[in-house]
């Protein structure tokens, strides 16, 4: 897929959350815009694979980036995804002290987050404890009613599709191999996919910022990949919890313990773990912290059974401090000192996702104090997702199949997801057509049966509506592919 | 809302012989509501045979065992649904279907439930390692290539020595694969020892109990899988690793009935079986709401879940009629030995069949049946195993005038 | 020579043990019918199975029939069997038990059709 026309005033590589927020906050102004992304969809690096939490800002110091862009996200993240109709729920959250020593380290957060002006925080005790989350146990507990959750996948296909509607264009399959400095300081970017000239590049490329980074500059920053596994626990046994439980962190590890999440389509996350590895693309599960999560989990909840689990996954943090150290360090959010327009994101993890339209508006300011930007009067910030029919009233229901009888043929049981809103994200507007893609935009295959019923029926789907040849269905890009070929190749000569 | 007198929620194995028994026995006013697009439920895909000697005395495969039944129900003109979702049940026997056709209320006097069962997944037995294309449930392999034709790899490796595991390692075999070896982590195998026969000696493919997945590797395809031994407390034995590269993992790791819709009806679920707790006539806790094949207890022959179907259907009469007893409910309590017992409980006296599975492999057993401490049945069995189903009738005459009654393997 | 089988004709899978030398035999025992008997008969002299496979359909409703050997053929033809399937198409309709191919391997072996196949947009069972 070479670019025809391949000159841009703004480059983003990278598809993340992040990237795809930039995109969609620059596409507000008259500039030419490509994301280029070496998946075969947006956000498979780490924005999908996270808990799906907008923090409220207590976890983070005072005058950091994080603390900022953390709370300054939070506020306006109600608004963000009612415009692009992605789910959101309010829940709040309890960090839970099982021991009174705990106590102390709630009231520090409780301090930290007023003074990064968060609202609402409050320390309770057992009795309300209990109220709140009669399943939890606990001596006390610090309450944030602003925590919120949504659904980290859908948001960032959502960022990167409305995006797209206001001019943006998409580049999947697209990895940047080398960078160089042009004569008239624009950028020739190179890529598997061909050439691309720009005069800024934004470098939110996650777990590779590092790589990318280098391809210009000396040596400067290093990411370390810090794995989190996590447990997908069914919706039967979302009753456990009635929002966020989280242990006490403790000082120096490097993430913020075990939590329990429920998530915005009912189920249960447990995790993530915290483990730095080797490899950034290492997504392996592992049965020592599989056992670890259950095991840590059970202590706040002792009702959590292995019956539950219907599935693992695991993301992968980008993380600056190296495993000597653990913690965190603060966002790297910065025009490049040594090369000009290139602007780096390095080390966003927690609270990325929070922050990401925060984030977005900052760089925005670092490329508008620049270039003087004029507003895109065509910006639209309305996208609609996919219509979810299993959502919907019975009335509703009936005038849905009455319009278009694809609403009536269930595909997938489990999350009880039609045959239409399939066909709409196998349509996407990013042209994304490979199986987790369509997972992640239908909700099938992420039910209790993990795609025993659907699977099937959904390479049908693919084969019978799309007209893919067997090599073309694949589980997450090219070199997943699900088929060697026919059993029978005669079928060819029918 | 449209009133029926019986709904058969399922037109499987026992969906369609429950409806045909139905209609033998004078119900007329019948509805079978089918999600597929035809009938025979997961028979349709199971080519091999070994089906129907029991029910027709005959020797058939899958597909022909189903159209035994499906010829009944042409002939006797009951009417179905196809390509119909139930997605809703309540207590009071109120289902909503989906269909092309719009979204229908039902009102039934008697629903009964054959909703047959899913696959254990590798998510809900948290395989570690990576996630590859390339892994698969038995199920959706014997549909893949049994019905549609698509090929998926050359080298495969099956867990779980389940008797779908087991025909797909044989199927995959006759369709030029190489099937590497059948890995099951209990001591003995799950399936029936004629499938082990047929299915793996036959074609030299190794079975190695006490073995298990460990890691599986790959990118974008699998690219291969570690294997180790487990000792007897469950841990892996030192040493025993082994990476073995193949390009399929097929899982046949257990199959959970299922009861999505029982769940919503508020029907009470027995955690041993999975499916729901009935009495001898197969009715759930809601009077009224009945339940017969594999969403009651997986069964290992299907002749079984037809028979079973067809056995409950005098509870379905006798309800309509309003001559089934609720009272005095006697609970079967479980002894050592058995896994689980159907059915759970009995208010009649009447000649009962039991259905079992037993913990471990056995031999020269007796299978006993007590009052308190009187004896009321004890059968001798030479040979148990957890694969193969134990069902056994106590007349009437037996279970005349009991107050409790327990079972127990000794 | 004993050797001990378990018998596959069906569910009771019987243990029988056989006393043989060469393809002699000498005793059977463990058999619950005279199936039993015949089968273990068989596997020592020339065992036999019985082939399920599927093969392709022009104008159907289903990609796929699902086909056997009306009886058990030798066990050594099973793949090979499995490898002509592959090339075999039958035209729908198709009727359970219909011949859908003849005399494979020049050994006298069919195949038969073990699903009803209608026209392809017909609505019949």
């Amino acid at each position: 897929m070479k670019a025809t026309n391949n000159h841009y005033d703004v480059v983003i590589i990278g598809g993340g959350v992040v990237g795809c927020a930039i995109a969609r906050e620059l596409s507000k102004y008259k500039v030419k815009i490509a994301v280029l992304e070496k998946e075969a969809d947006v956000g498979w690096g780490i924005s999908c694979r996270n808990s799906g939490v907008v923090h409220a800002g207590f976890n983070y110091k005072p005058g950091t980036l994080r603390a900022q862009l953390c709370v300054e996200g939070n506020k306006s993240f109600a608004k963000l995804c009612q415009e692009l109709d992605v789910p959101y729920k309010k829940i709040g959250k309890v960090v839970v002290a099982q021991k009174k020593e705990e106590i102390r380290e709630l009231k520090k957060l409780k301090a930290q987050g007023e003074k990064n002006k968060v609202d609402g925080l409050q320390i309770i005790d057992t009795a309300e404890l209990k109220k709140l989350e009669p399943n939890v146990k606990g001596v006390a507990a610090l309450y944030s009613p602003e925590t919120a959750i949504t659904s980290p996948y859908l948001l960032t296909i959502a960022l990167a599709e409305n995006a797209l509607r206001n001019g943006v264009s998409f580049f999947l399959n697209t990895e940047v191999k080398s960078i160089a400095k042009l004569r008239n300081s624009d950028f020739r970017i190179n890529t598997n996919q061909g050439e691309f000239i720009s005069s800024y590049v934004i470098n939110s490329a996650g777990l590779y910022s590092d790589r990318v980074a280098h391809m210009v500059e000396k040596d400067k920053y290093r990411i370390y990949p810090c794995r989190g596994e996590y447990y997908v626990l069914d919706k039967n046994a979302s009753w456990l919890v009635n929002r966020l439980v989280y242990p006490v962190p403790q000082a120096g590890s490097g993430g913020l313990g075990v939590h329990i999440t429920p998530t915005v389509d009912g189920n249960i996350l447990l995790g993530p773990s915290n483990e730095y590895i080797k490899q950034k693309d290492n997504l392996s599960t592992t049965s020592q912290t599989m056992k670890m999560l259950s095991t840590e989990a059970q202590k706040f909840l002792p009702l959590i059974s292995s019956r539950d689990i219907i599935r693992s996954y695991s993301g992968i943090r980008a993380k600056q401090a190296p495993s000597s150290e653990g913690g965190y360090w603060d966002f790297v959010i910065e025009e490049s000192n040594s090369v000009n327009n290139f602007i780096n994101l390095i080390g966003i993890e927690s609270p990325g996702l929070a922050s990401s339209q925060a984030i977005a508006k900052k760089i925005v300011g670092i490329i508008n104090k620049k270039e003087k930007l004029s507003p895109n009067s065509n910006f639209n910030p309305l996208r609609k997702g996919i219509l979810r029919f299993s959502e919907q009233d019975e009335e509703t229901k009936k005038t849905l199949i009455k319009q278009d009888p694809d609403y009536g043929e269930i595909v997938c049981r489990c999350e009880q997801v039609t045959k239409k809103e399939i066909l709409e994200a196998i349509n996407n507007p990013l042209g994304a057509k490979s199986l987790i893609s369509i997972k992640y935009r239908s909700r099938a295959m992420m039910g209790r049966c993990q795609g025993g019923y659907c699977l099937t029926r959904i390479i049908d789907i693919l084969r019978n509506e799309f007209g893919l040849t067997l090599e073309e269905i694949n589980l997450k890009g090219d070199n997943s592919y699900l088929f060697i070929g026919y059993r029978s190749d005669e079928v060819n000569k029918l | 809302m449209k009133e029926r007198e019986v709904i058969i929620i399922g037109g499987g194995a026992a969906g369609l012989a429950a409806a045909v028994a139905c209609y033998e026995k004078g119900i007329k006013d019948i509805l079978i509501i089918e999600r597929e697009s035809h009938l025979g439920g997961i028979l349709n895909q199971c080519i091999h045979d070994g089906f129907g000697l029991e029910k027709f005395k005959r020797i058939l495969t899958g597909p022909e065992y189903a159209q035994q039944y499906i010829d009944q129900v042409m002939e006797k003109k009951i009417p179905f649904l196809l390509n119909s979702m139930v997605i809703n049940l309540t207590s009071q026997k109120e289902l909503l279907v989906v269909n092309r056709e719009g979204l229908h209320s039902f009102h039934a006097k008697v629903i009964i439930l054959a909703l047959g069962c899913r696959e254990r997944t590798r998510g809900a037995i948290s395989i570690p390692g990576a996630r590859p294309a390339g892994i698969y449930t038995a199920g959706v392999v014997q549909n893949l290539i049994n019905l549609k034709n698509y090929m998926i790899g050359k080298r495969i490796i099956v867990l779980g020595s389940g008797d779908i595991g087991l025909i797909m390692a044989r199927r995959l075999t006759l369709e030029g694969a190489e099937v590497l070896m059948v890995a099951e982590k209990l001591p003995y195998s799950s399936g029936l020892p004629r499938n082990l026969n047929q299915c793996l000696y036959d074609f030299d493919i190794p079975l190695l109990l006490n073995h298990t997945v460990v890691d599986i590797r790959g990118n974008g395809c699998l690219s291969g899988v570690t294997i180790a031994q487990l000792g007897k407390r469950g841990g892996i034995v030192p040493g025993s690793k082994r990476k073995i590269s193949c390009d399929t993992l097929l899982l046949s790791v257990g199959l959970i009935p299922e009861n999505e819709l029982s769940r919503q009806a508020g029907i009470i679920l027995d955690a041993r079986t999975g499916g729901p707790e009935v009495d001898e006539r197969g009715q759930t806790n809601i009077p009224g709401i009945f339940t017969c094949g594999n969403s009651l207890q997986v069964h290992d022959l299907v002749d079984n879940a037809s028979l079973e179907a067809e056995y409950i259907i005098e509870g379905v009469v006798d309800y309509l009629r309003g001559k089934l007893k609720t009272k005095e409910e006697i609970k079967v309590s479980l002894g050592e030995g058995l896994r689980y017992v159907v059915p759970q409980r009995l208010v009649n006296h009447k000649d009962t069949i039991f259905s079992f599975r037993v913990i471990q492999p056995g031999k020269n057993k007796n299978l006993v049946f007590e009052d308190d401490k009187r004896m009321i049945k004890k059968k001798f069995l030479s040979r148990v195993n957890p694969a193969e189903m134990i069902r056994i009738k106590l007349t009437s005459q037996e279970l005349k005038s009991i107050k409790s009654i327990k079972v127990r393997l000794k | 020579m004993k050797k001990e089988f378990t018998c596959i004709v069906c569910p009771n899978s019987c243990r029988i043990t056989v006393e043989f030398e060469g393809s002699k035999i000498k005793s059977i025992e463990g058999a619950g019918c005279p199936k039993g008997k015949e089968y273990v008969k068989n596997e020592i002299t020339n065992p036999v199975r019985v082939f399920t496979g599927s093969v392709l359909v022009e104008k159907g409703n289903f990609s796929l029939v699902s086909v056997k050997t009306p009886s058990p053929i030798p066990k050594k033809y099973l793949k090979n069997i499995g490898e002509i399937t592959h090339q075999i198409k039958v035209e729908a309709p198709i009727e359970i038990g219909q011949v859908v191919a003849k005399d494979l391997l020049d050994e006298d072996i069919d195949l038969v059709a073990t699903r009803k196949v209608n026209r392809k947009n017909i609505l019949l069972f």
